[in-house]
């Protein structure tokens, strides 16, 4: 009876890591109630709900990327990567056009983005690569060429949408599967003083061609003035960075209370990225110090979970998909975190788990799902 | 558990990103401890600088009562229109909001029928100071235009009918240089202003007892606490402060006496083509309360409300004839014949002058060798004059000769105790301190020698000697009271609005002569001659069955009109009554005037007989002139 199998696996869950991941679940659908609350008796946008319905197929997901046998699913990592690239080759021929940029793939009345598909994909097809070679194999520097084309077909095309933060997400995922496959650490910065002159030739030849194609100033760059001072242009382009500074500073030690963030509720922090971006504002405004240190704790323990679980792993490819989900995930978390205060320049960069959207939701979930499924299948002594 | 926990596989790279890991959350940690702990307060106040807003909400003005508590000035409802911006719907881009407003203050006006003027600059400027405030753009409607709002107009998108109080003085001009009027307040004359971001000015009084006792009047702003959205507009109330009522001021002025007084002034005849300006006084002696002030032309202090048009303000503003200028305290005349009882008083004093001191009088004087004799207003002569005669007839050529023996430093002398040349400390207004002359004045300011002329001259109050209607009025008083002098007041009491008294006008003698009591009872005697004797000079003044004692005087000064030189002249009238139980003392002034007992006196004899119902009398050949000086 595969039932009776399954319930077997479920017993071996890590229900720390799945605890974790369903308190870090409730606090989302309640904090994005409270960021599309305005006051008592008045209208509101009813994300939170669509938000529980995410959690809901994402718990099926979940289960399914856990229960399935982690060496059965990466089997077919060739086809995974394969479906991830066509879908972005497909998403910049007809993509839905929002705020400028084709992020999305519209599926009936939702929309799906396949830049999340991606990351998942290439981490799984990564870690299948690096593998199925050798010690040896892996530290000769052609192996680090590969994995780097393997990493920049998707990159280039999720820049190319543009969604320059999603796209670098990338790199962290690469770089840590590399290095925690042993890959010679000189190689390894080799690959990176690379990437830092392309990225230092290619970004501003990118953004002045863009000036002159559309004649305005590009958010980008704007972005990065804002990140480099605090205080440029704070009605325009530093809103979001001043008005999340306010909300998270004034929020002080304990908070104004659930429901009472002024920032949040008089629309200072802007409704229509708040849910998405900057929910992490609105639980440090309602919640305080002590909010900021309870969100940061559970995420301590969903990554010291997945890396106790990736020094556990049955074989080097649990061990190298642990790693990346424990790397993808912290990219995100201290991108996000770091953005509301100013420590890192504003990214649409989401929250794993906390901010709203579907997409992002089933992406963290089936990462998650792929962590537990490397410890359920554990070998045990 | 979660971290040590035993690992099979021994990997020093996975130790690796662990300790990053870790490091990142160490630092986002520390970060936030910063932010949110050791730079919450900061943060706190600027999120309550951009959200929180107080509303400044002004007083209502307190009430000015005459002494009787007859209301001259209070507050009445003003029905005003008003948008508000926040409400006009949707408004997409800021660059909008002006055609927006424009497109409904437009529809507004055909709903009302009246055409409304709505400046854009100041549509903008409320938009971004003062969004959740009321925009007034009709002020003070009419009932019917109130009535057409409720009807047509009220469900026009953010438009509202507000209620508004607005200064009223319910009798007019009557007595409206004394009372003053009010004007919005610039924003700069209040010292709280920082406090507040929605600023809604008071009136703030600018003339007569509402600029003196502004402080008083005007109670305390109340506050609105309110919080805002990003847009501007009102998220929430916080709580309020409730404005406090203005102190309540009452005037030493009686309502019948003033209006008395003001229909005495008006009802002087002047030659065709001349407008009447002119002053009088009315005090009471024993205390120094001034029961009436009146100064002509006048002005109506309602027409400083919201909803006159510009034009009438600028009117009065621009008139040649000044309206707005207090003549009883603000302009100076010289004193004319009337100064003679002082210059009497000084020969008496220093004992140049004795009463049976007689002079010939021939109808003029040639004084040294000045080519033009010094001529008397009677050109026929009095005759033989005595000291007595001479106040009583007003004889020029008596005062030239007793003037010159007395010398120019013993009559300045008095001048100057009857506090001429200097402000009588009067409450209200902007006082004018007239002028007395001197030798050393004359000296630096002409480069010329003090000559007996000039003292001749002043022995009759004409050369340089200037004194105010107000002063004029302390000068009777003072020989009313027999040479003590009191402090002129019209604020009799302040009270706060909980009823307290903040102030309260105490009598304070001012002046007292050193003249010995007989020297002045005996100027006293000759000014109740002046009136009731038939060849008194101020005979016109005569009321029956009342003493009044005073003096009259015409000074004559020459203005060029037109090119021409023109002798004009100023009627003045000074006086006391009952001459046995003083009770108050009367100045009247008329500028180009034929004469001080042809002019004033009428409106003094006016004055004191409906004051204390007596009947006027019958002054033979008023009306011919006969009665000069």
């Amino acid at each position: 009876m595969p039932i009776k199998r399954y319930l077997k696996l479920i017993k071996r869950m890590d229900w720390l890591l799945f605890g974790a991941m369903m308190a870090l679940a409730v606090a989302s659908v309640f904090f994005i109630y409270s960021a599309s609350y305005s006051g008592p008796g008045l209208p509101m946008r009813s994300l939170y709900k669509m938000q529980m319905v995410w959690f809901g197929v994402g718990v099926l997901v979940y289960l399914a990327a856990a229960l399935v046998d982690y060496r059965l699913i990466c089997q077919w990592a060739t086809v995974w990567y394969v479906i991830a690239v066509g879908l972005l080759v497909l998403v910049l021929v007809s993509g839905v056009k929002v705020y400028g940029a084709r992020r999305w793939l519209g599926l009936g009345s939702f929309g799906i983005q396949p830049a999340e598909i991606a990351k998942l994909a290439t981490l799984v097809a990564i870690s299948y690569y690096l593998f199925h070679h050798t010690l040896e194999s892996r530290r000769e520097l052609s192996t680090v060429w590969v994995v780097l084309a393997m990493t920049g077909a998707p990159l280039v095309l999720i820049v190319l949408e543009p969604d320059l933060g999603s796209a670098l997400v990338l790199l962290p995922i690469c770089f840590g599967l590399m290095f925690a496959a042993g890959v010679r650490v000189k190689h390894l910065v080799l690959a990176t003083v690379l990437g830092c002159i392309l990225a230092a030739i290619g970004l501003p030849v990118m953004w002045k061609m863009k000036e002159n194609k559309t004649g305005r100033k590009n958010y980008q760059k704007e972005r990065l003035t804002v990140y480099v001072h605090h205080d440029y242009d704070p009605l325009g382009a530093g809103w979001n960075l001043n008005q999340s500074l306010i909300a998270v500073g004034s929020g002080g030690m304990t908070g104004k209370g659930y429901l009472q963030g002024t920032q949040n509720l008089l629309g200072y922090l802007p409704r229509s990225v708040t849910p998405n971006d900057f929910l992490f504002s609105v639980i440090a405004e309602e919640e305080g110090f002590v909010g900021s240190l309870g969100v940061i704790g559970l995420y301590a323990v969903l990554l010291f979970s997945g890396l106790r679980i990736a020094a556990n792993a049955r074989d080097r490819l649990g061990m190298l998909l642990a790693t990346g989900v424990v790397v993808m995930l912290f990219f995100h978390i201290f991108i996000n975190v770091g953005m509301t205060i100013g420590l890192m320049p504003v990214t649409g960069l989401p929250l794993p788990l906390l901010s709203y959207g579907g997409s992002f939701v089933l992406a963290s979930m089936t990462a998650l799902g792929l962590l537990q499924n490397v410890w359920i299948h554990r070998r045990i002594y | 558990m979660i971290i040590s926990a035993p690992s099979r596989e021994h990997n020093p790279r996975l130790r690796a990103i662990g300790t990053i890991i870790a490091a990142g959350f160490l630092i986002l940690l520390v970060a936030l401890w910063r932010v949110q702990v050791m730079r919450g307060e900061h943060y706190d106040s600027k999120q309550e600088a951009q959200s929180l807003r107080r509303i400044r909400i002004p007083a209502a003005r307190g009430e000015i009562v005459d002494r009787n508590g007859v209301v001259l000035a209070n507050n009445r409802p003003s029905y005003d229109v008003a948008i508000y911006l926040d409400q006009l719907g949707r408004i997409s881009k800021k660059t909008d909001v002006v055609r927006v407003a424009q497109a409904n203050v437009g529809a507004l006006g055909v709903a009302l029928g009246r055409k409304i003027e709505l400046a854009d600059g100041v549509v903008r400027t409320q938009y971004e100071k003062r969004r959740p405030l009321p925009l007034r753009v009709l002020q003070d409607l009419s009932p019917e235009l109130v009535a057409a709002f409720a009807e047509r107009a009220s469900n026009l998108p953010g438009a509202d009918l507000i209620v508004m109080p607005v200064r009223q003085y319910p009798l007019g001009s009557l007595a409206a240089h004394l009372l003053g009027y009010v004007a919005k307040a610039n924003e700069n004359d209040d010292e709280e202003i920082e406090k507040f971001y929605y600023y809604q000015p008071d009136s703030v009084g600018r003339q007569g007892v509402e600029k003196a006792c502004d402080e008083y009047l005007r109670g305390s702003p109340g506050g609105r606490t309110i919080r805002v959205t990003p847009a501007g507009t009102l998220a929430n109330d916080l709580g309020d402060k409730q404005a406090e009522r203005g102190g309540r001021v009452t005037l030493t002025i009686d309502v019948r006496l003033q209006r008395i007084v003001e229909e005495a002034l008006a009802g002087v005849k002047l030659p065709a083509g001349k407008v009447l300006r002119g002053a009088a006084v009315l005090l009471d002696v024993r205390t120094g309360e001034v029961l009436a002030m009146a100064s002509v032309p006048g002005f109506d202090p309602n027409i400083f409300n919201p909803g006159t048009p510009v034009p009438t303000i600028q009117a009065v503003f621009n008139d040649p004839a000044s309206p707005m200028l207090n003549r009883a305290i603000g302009a100076r005349y010289p004193p004319g014949s009337t100064f003679k009882t002082i210059t009497l008083l000084a020969g008496l004093e220093s004992g140049a002058i004795l009463p049976q001191d007689t002079v010939a009088c021939s109808g003029f004087l040639q004084i040294g060798n000045w080519k033009r004799p010094f001529k008397c207003w009677n050109e026929h002569g009095h005759g033989s004059v005595d000291a007595y005669k001479a106040i009583t007839e007003s004889c020029d050529v008596w005062f030239y000769q007793e003037g010159m023996k007395t010398g120019v430093d013993a009559i300045t002398r008095v001048a100057a105790e009857f506090g001429l040349g200097q402000a009588t400390g009067f409450d209200v207004g902007k006082e004018n301190k007239g002028f007395v002359p001197s030798p050393a004045w004359k000296r630096t300011t002409y480069g010329e020698k003090w000559w007996d002329g000039d003292t001749a001259q002043l022995a009759i109050g004409q050369s340089y000697l200037l004194v105010t209607p107000l002063q004029m009025a302390c000068i009777a008083a003072t020989f009313a009271n027999g040479g003590a002098g009191l402090h002129p007041y019209v604020v009799k009491r302040i009270e706060a609005a909980e009823g307290q008294v903040v102030h309260e006008g105490q009598p304070d003698i001012r002046v007292h002569l050193s003249a010995k009591p007989q020297q002045i009872d005996f100027v006293r005697r000759a000014m109740l001659g002046a009136v009731q004797e038939i060849g008194g000079t101020a005979h016109p003044a005569a009321v029956s069955g009342l003493n009044v004692a005073g003096k009259t005087g015409t000074a004559e000064y020459d203005v060029t009109v037109d090119g021409k030189p023109q002798r004009l002249k100023r009627a003045w009238f000074m006086g006391f009554a009952p001459y046995d139980q003083p009770q108050v003392a009367l100045a009247v002034l008329i500028e180009d005037a034929s004469s001080g007992g042809h002019t004033a006196g009428p409106v003094a004899q006016k004055v004191f007989s409906k004051m204390f119902g007596k009947g006027a009398v019958e002054t033979p050949g008023a009306e011919s002139g006969a009665y000069a000086d």
